[in-house]
């Protein structure tokens, strides 16, 4: 079973991140990811970014990724 | 036709198309079903709906149309809105109701 720090660890590997937080049961997952690559990009570009981090693992190993994505401004601004 | 082009027609002829597991009336996943009930809450209830497990081909075909690996997607006046989660923040900004009268 995919583990939440599994997830964590191959987003990490695709995208630099400046923030990464993730959670979940085994099956369904959330993440808050904080990104400089976010910057400029509209919301599909920064969810296609994680997917493209996930790769392959996003067709077999994870069911459902719930994700919210800010850049570090947004981040630093909530 | 291929399958890109089938998925091309359907996104140009219905204003607003849903690709989801399921149908409107019986979604068979929360996402998809979170989906479908975000445009009822616009006021959209006679948007065009694909339902994804009834056709592997349209299934693997979309996700590669939109560059995009999960289910629902959801497309307005030919452009790729996004997935559950995006359609949430839009609505919650008020944003895809804009989209949606556009």
């Amino acid at each position: 079973m995919v583990t939440p720090e599994q997830i964590k660890t191959w987003i990490a590997a695709g995208l630099l991140c400046e923030h990464l937080e993730l959670a979940g049961d085994g099956q369904h997952f959330e993440a808050v990811i904080v990104s400089a690559e976010f910057r400029g990009k509209s919301m599909v570009q920064q969810h296609q970014l994680v997917y493209r981090a996930l790769g392959e693992r996003m067709k077999e190993q994870i069911h459902a990724l719930s994700m919210k994505t800010y850049t570090p401004e947004e981040w630093a601004a909530r | 036709m291929s399958i890109q082009d089938t998925i091309r027609d359907q996104v140009s002829q219905h204003k607003v198309v849903l690709y989801m597991k399921g149908t409107p009336q019986f979604p068979q996943c929360g996402f998809s079903a979170n989906a479908a009930n975000i445009l009822r809450a616009c006021g959209v209830t006679d948007f065009f709906s694909v339902n994804v497990l009834a056709d592997p081909e349209i299934r693997q075909g979309i996700k590669e149309f939109s560059n995009w690996p999960t289910i629902p997607q959801l497309y307005v006046n030919g452009q790729f809105i996004g997935g559950s989660d995006i359609l949430t923040e839009l609505y919650q900004k008020g944003e895809l109701q804009k989209l949606l009268v556009a």
